[in-house]
């Protein structure tokens, strides 16, 4: 049964339009629901004492003091939760990966700075802190790694005993013959390039509120994350709860960029304890605890070449990856995450012929790597636009066209990337022409031409990337990973008050169940207008009989086919069930997102302060649902790109005292830091999927770091220096210059 | 123990009396206490701007505010600015702007702009970000939450 | 990150606030702003028994002209009064441009000069105007209040000479000769933070040449200092030499948001700064 001439079902009414969010008047008034606000009667409050040690043996744990003081209903150590909780690790069929168990709370040894070693449960946060001095802790010190080539090395201390080594997990790509191509090259240009490392930073730290209900034995969590669905699962092993029984709700959420898509361990202490005491409990992580805990991300040391001929064709390019994954593996996505996609998404949306890739994630005596806004793209992007730009330099040739003519052409397509990743289609060449246009790329050049004469330091910053979106359940998103992370269901349902209701895993489109729900809609209004099918129409909440007044609301039709009993025959009833529908999609490949990031930057020559004037992305994300959502996922995603290509770096001692524990010491941008920020979507070609649609959201975090370190190095050509290392600070960029001085 | 205090504090236009330890945060007896929630916390050590809220007219952090400070003071939050059938112009403007995305720091900037907005010509969008460094936003890169207060200006200055 | 249990007790008076801080044998700290000291509490960095809170002490806020042509500012000013004042503007234009930098609007709205002179922080632009500006500072105490000068007032990184029972009432700043030119530059990562570097100036000039100067490093040594070599050396030697003479007089630290030689070179760099400007405007 096909639709009604005249309505386009790849083009409903709002794709495209500039439509005004339905949550906004909630969260702008205050009165949004964020786990915070949720307050239940008696509900008691957690706080946790943690690791002042980056590895070390527990000797002996003291807690008789903490439970005494006034207000103290509880406190719980590593052996408490053992008891309650199932262990749990994180596991993937990748060769070579080595899972780790994560106890909830620290049971003999901590192994990070910040890892939770007792809960105490007390009837305020404020008694609960008050509490945690009062915990005594025998530490006995162990050599601490904190520099992950030292962690490879045969004489350091393993993190996990139960483990061969502290290599998680290792990988390796190629294809074709790397040697000959650097021997036969004319030029190469590389180097060790060093991303550090980043923390989300939301600004609602995580939270979780759990609560057991004896009499019916279910237990639910209200918690700060994006993967409900996968937390509930989760718990259910670790608590052997089925499915039924566990709820996991997520209110508003204030923030998450992959940082709040693990399971952490707060969550599965709130969930024991609510079990055991049988009262809700509350925790609420402040942003020491978020600085210190929450995943870390883009902690990736990359030694990489490219070879280029004279015409400045790639040749070939080898990288060799260190991630620094922290101490544990982390649940979902495992240790692998980053670190891979760092390898198998380096050779971007460049033909590349011939790659050799080695990644190695290595264990540490740091919080936990995740997932954060990007993964291992920002990373890839920065490596391999650093050596197109290096490269080009050497050879006299502009950026812009070194990119140019090694960037995929839309007759190549599809086209398997070195690493074995395909790009099904995307427009790649016309997104780096649209920047270079939007920008006035050649005026640019020419400014900076007269600028430099003028013993000002502006640079010209390019960088082009590709990604795989909408991944579906042929490629996960980790590969080996249990997760089906790509595959949508969605279930749209009309009830007996004629509302509509949809309900998706994470938001998404499908056509499917539309079609399917509106056969069904024709049948019972056929029926009950006594007219042929192909003679209804319907449209606005109404049915009717086309070219008469004969029409009835859905709210109508509803309550005939639901509660009025014989209006509508039960054979008839019996095929028709609900008015509801469920599609499950699977996009299967995904489909592939692309930018190209342009910008110009002035450094001030004197105090090497570094400020971003222009900024342009030009993104090919499909056919645009929401102009204005799309366009504000650039502005964040840009802005944090910002943030860790100029300032923000989790800093450990080499004790692996963590020195960024607030906001004055780890550095995020303001207002005054992010320039206003040029984006426009080229809807080329669109791709095979669903409505044409792409992914977005990670693009700007995934350009914008490269975009700014070329600039700088273009900026500071002159002197003959290279951005390797991110964040370029004004410090390192005074170190960097006062060496070029020397020499 | 330390000894509890008794304060009056008119909140939104409501008298509220009530005995507090000194140590209560003003952000937490609004939240807590009066079940205000919309005034968030987001580091309580002054640096994010999400717990801003005005006291006698002037942008203040109420996680670096005691309650017992407030004693005697009139405290406005957001939730004052206007209903969710009802938004005032400042928060209509947010929302034509797409100036919010998870929503989690725009009560803060909505008091820091109401103070900004009085107490400042901003003349120039640069001025407009100035006046916002205080407050961090992680979703929306400003952009949205600058056009937002500009246009909250013009009005203003057109009266 | 909630504060430990205090006592409070509330002054409505100097004499009363004095009187509560000697009977608490150094025990009791003085809460005016809180801005620098509540992140503290949060983080429970210091642990204070019992505060007294000096909010509600009437008249101690006032910015009132004094005879030599300078001002008499109370200790509860706060930093947004002294950055809105035309007093401060039209006759410590230094201190005006000094105010802009401090935090942000809502931290200058609570945060008082007094607070900030005590707390000493060594990056913060109050303590080193009171420096650069040669500021009394005017305490009382029960056992009687005293006159300090701004250079013997800052003794280490939040260190001052102040006793526990002692509270700071007013500073004095003396009035500047007419035609006195200045200068104000900090650098700082973002906008409000605490400076990584900053330095000030005043000059004053007969014609073409300095006569007198003074330049005050701000977060380039324990406490905000006087850069007396480079003060020397641009009377003997002009700008540049004065520029790299402050090299010497910094002794700044090493830490996550700069080395101590990229301290000193910008000690360097916003000298040089800050006395073309302070001359520029001497000129006029």
């Amino acid at each position: 049964m096909s639709p009604p001439d005249g309505i386009d079902l790849t083009r409903p009414q709002f794709v495209g339009a500039k439509v005004l969010r339905r949550e906004d008047p909630r969260l702008l008034a205050g009165q949004g629901n964020y786990v915070a606000d949720i307050k239940r009667h008696g509900m008691l409050h957690i706080a946790f004492r943690r690791s002042d040690h980056a590895h070390a043996l527990i000797k002996s744990l003291d807690v008789s003091e903490a439970r005494a003081l006034e207000g103290v209903v509880a406190v719980y150590t590593g052996a408490d939760i053992a008891r309650l909780a199932n262990p749990y690790q994180a596991t993937s069929r990748m060769k070579n990966y080595q899972a780790t168990f994560i106890p909830p709370l620290a049971l003999d040894k901590v192994r990070y700075v910040g890892e939770a070693v007792v809960a105490i449960v007390a009837n305020s946060r404020y008694v609960a802190e008050d509490a945690l001095a009062r915990v005594d802790i025998d530490y006995e010190a162990l050599r601490v790694l904190v520099d992950p080539e030292d962690a490879l090395k045969p004489d350091a201390p393993k993190l996990h005993d139960d483990l061969g080594s502290n290599i998680l997990a290792a990988r390796e790509f190629s294809r074709g013959e790397v040697d000959e191509a650097f021997a036969a090259a004319a030029q190469t240009a590389g180097g060790r390039f060093h991303f550090t490392r980043t923390t989300p930073v939301t600004i609602e730290a995580r939270a979780s509120v759990a609560e057991y209900d004896k009499g019916a034995r279910t237990l639910t969590l209200h918690c700060t994350t994006q993967i409900p669905g996968i937390v509930r699962d989760k718990l259910s092993e670790i608590f052997d709860l089925p499915g039924p029984r566990i709820r996991v709700i997520a209110p508003d959420v204030g923030g998450g960029f992959g940082g709040k898509t693990s399971l952490y361990s707060e969550e599965i202490v709130a969930c024991a304890i609510a079990r055991d005491l049988g009262k809700p409990v509350k925790w609420v992580s402040d942003r020491m605890e978020d600085l210190m805990t929450t995943g870390n991300a883009f902690d990736e040391i990359v030694d990489a070449e490219i070879a280029v001929d004279a015409e400045g064709k790639i040749l070939a390019v080898k990288a060799d990856v260190i991630g620094d994954v922290g101490a544990y593996s982390i649940y979902p996505w495992t240790a692998t995450i980053e670190p891979v996609q760092v390898v198998s998404f380096l050779p971007g949306p460049y033909r590349i012929d011939n790659y050799a890739a080695r990644v190695r994630a290595v264990a540490t005596n740091k919080t936990l790597t995740g997932a954060y806004r990007g993964v291992g793209r920002p990373i890839s992007v920065f490596v391999m636009d650093r050596l197109l730009d290096m490269a080009a330099r050497k050879i006299g040739m502009d950026p812009a066209e070194i990119r140019r003519r090694n960037l995929v052409n839309d007759d190549e397509f599809p086209y398997k990337a070195a690493s074995g990743l395909v790009w099904d289609k995307s427009a790649f060449q016309a997104c780096l022409r649209q920047a270079a246009d939007g920008i006035g790329y050649d005026d640019l050049r020419r400014e900076q031409e007269t600028a430099r004469a003028e013993g000002r330091w502006v640079g010209i910053g390019v960088a082009c990337y590709a990604e795989l979106t909408g991944v579906g359940s042929r490629i996960a998103v980790a590969p080996g990973m249990p997760i089906n992370t790509g595959t949508e269901t969605c279930n749209v349902a009309i009830d007996s008050t004629g509302a509509v209701t949809a309900s998706f895993g994470l938001a998404s489109q499908g056509q499917g169940m539309e079609t399917t729900l509106h056969e069904k809609i024709l049948r019972v209004a056929g029926h009950l207008f006594e007219a042929a099918v192909e003679d209804i129409e319907t449209g606005d909440g109404k049915v009717w009989v086309k070219g008469t007044d004969t029409s009835m609301t859905i709210r109508d039709l509803a309550r005939a086919l639901y509660s009025d009993m014989g209006r509508v025959p039960k054979e008839m009833r019996d095929e028709i069930d609900n008015l509801e529908a469920t599609k499950v999609y699977d996009p299967f490949f995904g489909t592939t997102t692309s930018a190209s990031h342009m910008c110009l930057i002035e450094i001030d020559p004197e105090t090497y302060k570094v400020e971003i004037k222009r900024y342009i992305v030009v993104e090919d994300c499909g056919r645009v649902i929401n102009p204005l959502i799309a366009d504000g996922q650039a502005h964040g995603g840009v802005a944090q790109g910002i943030g860790v290509a100029l300032m923000e770096e989790v800093v450990h001692d080499e004790t692996g005292q963590i020195l960024t524990a607030s906001l004055v010491d780890y550095v995020v941008p303001s207002a005054v830091e992010i320039p206003s920020i040029d984006v426009v979507h080229v809807e080329a070609e669109l791709p095979n999927t669903v409505g044409g649609f792409r992914g977005l959201g990670e693009g700007g975090t995934i350009g914008a770091p490269a975009c700014i370190a070329n600039a700088i190095s273009d900026a500071l050509s002159p002197l003959g220096i290279e951005i390797m290392e991110i964040p370029a600070t004004p410090e390192r960029l005074f170190r960097l210059i006062e060496a070029a001085g020397a020499r | 123990m330390t000894a509890k205090i008794s304060i009056t504090v008119s909140v939104n236009g409501e008298n509220h009396a009530a005995e507090v330890e000194p140590r209560l945060l003003l952000a937490d007896f609004l939240r807590e206490n009066l079940d205000l929630t919309g005034t968030h916390v987001g580091c309580e050590h002054g640096i994010c701007g999400a717990c801003t809220v005005l006291m006698n007219g002037d942008s203040v952090r109420s996680c670096l505010t005691f309650a017992v400070q407030a004693d005697g003071t009139k405290i406005e939050t957001v939730e004052s600015l206007g209903d969710i059938d009802a938004l005032g112009p400042l928060q209509e403007a947010f929302r034509e702007k797409h100036a919010l995305q998870c929503g989690f720091c725009t009560p803060g900037m909505l008091m820091t702009a109401t103070d900004m907005l009085r107490k400042y010509r901003l003349e120039t969008d640069d001025d407009i970000r100035d006046g916002l460094s205080g407050n961090i936003c992680r979703c929306t890169g400003y952009q949205n939450i600058v056009a937002a207060v500009r246009s909250a200006a013009d009005k203003r200055d057109a009266k | 990150m909630k504060p430990a249990p205090f006592d409070y007790v509330r002054a409505s008076t100097v004499d009363e606030a004095v009187a509560a801080l000697a009977a608490s044998n150094g025990e009791a700290k003085v809460l005016a702003g809180g801005q620098s000291l509540v992140p503290m509490l949060n983080f429970r960095i210091v642990d204070t028994p019992i505060f007294v809170d000096i909010n509600g002490i009437q008249g101690l806020d006032r910015i009132e002209e004094t005879t030599d042509g300078g001002l008499r500012i109370g200790a509860l000013a706060r930093h947004f009064a002294l950055e809105t004042s035309d007093l401060v503007k039209d006759r410590f234009p230094v201190l005006h441009e000094a105010m802009k930098h401090v935090a942000h609007l809502a931290i200058r709205n609570r945060g008082t000069i007094g607070g900030s002179l005590s707390h000493a922080d060594p990056a913060a632009e109050l303590p080193t105007m009171a420096v650069l500006l040669d500021a009394k500072i005017i305490t009382a105490r029960a056992s009687g209040g005293r006159e300090i000068a701004a250079a013997d007032f800052f003794v280490a990184p939040l260190t001052t000479t102040l006793e526990p029972d002692e509270i700071i009432v007013a500073v004095e700043l003396p009035g500047l000769a007419p035609g006195t030119g200045w200068g104000f530059e900090e650098f700082a990562q973002r906008r409000g933070d605490f400076a990584v570097a900053g330095v000030s100036a005043i000059v004053s000039m007969d014609g073409q040449s300095v006569t007198e100067s003074r330049i005050a490093l701000m977060g380039l040594h324990d406490t905000p200092v006087r850069a007396h070599a480079a003060e020397a050396a641009l009377l003997d030697d002009g700008i540049d030499a004065a520029a790299a003479a402050a090299r010497l007089d910094a002794e700044p630290m090493n830490d996550l948001h700069g080395s101590a030689d990229y301290r000193r070179h910008l000690a360097e760099v916003l000298t040089r700064r800050v006395l073309t400007a302070a001359m520029e405007r001497a000129a006029r």
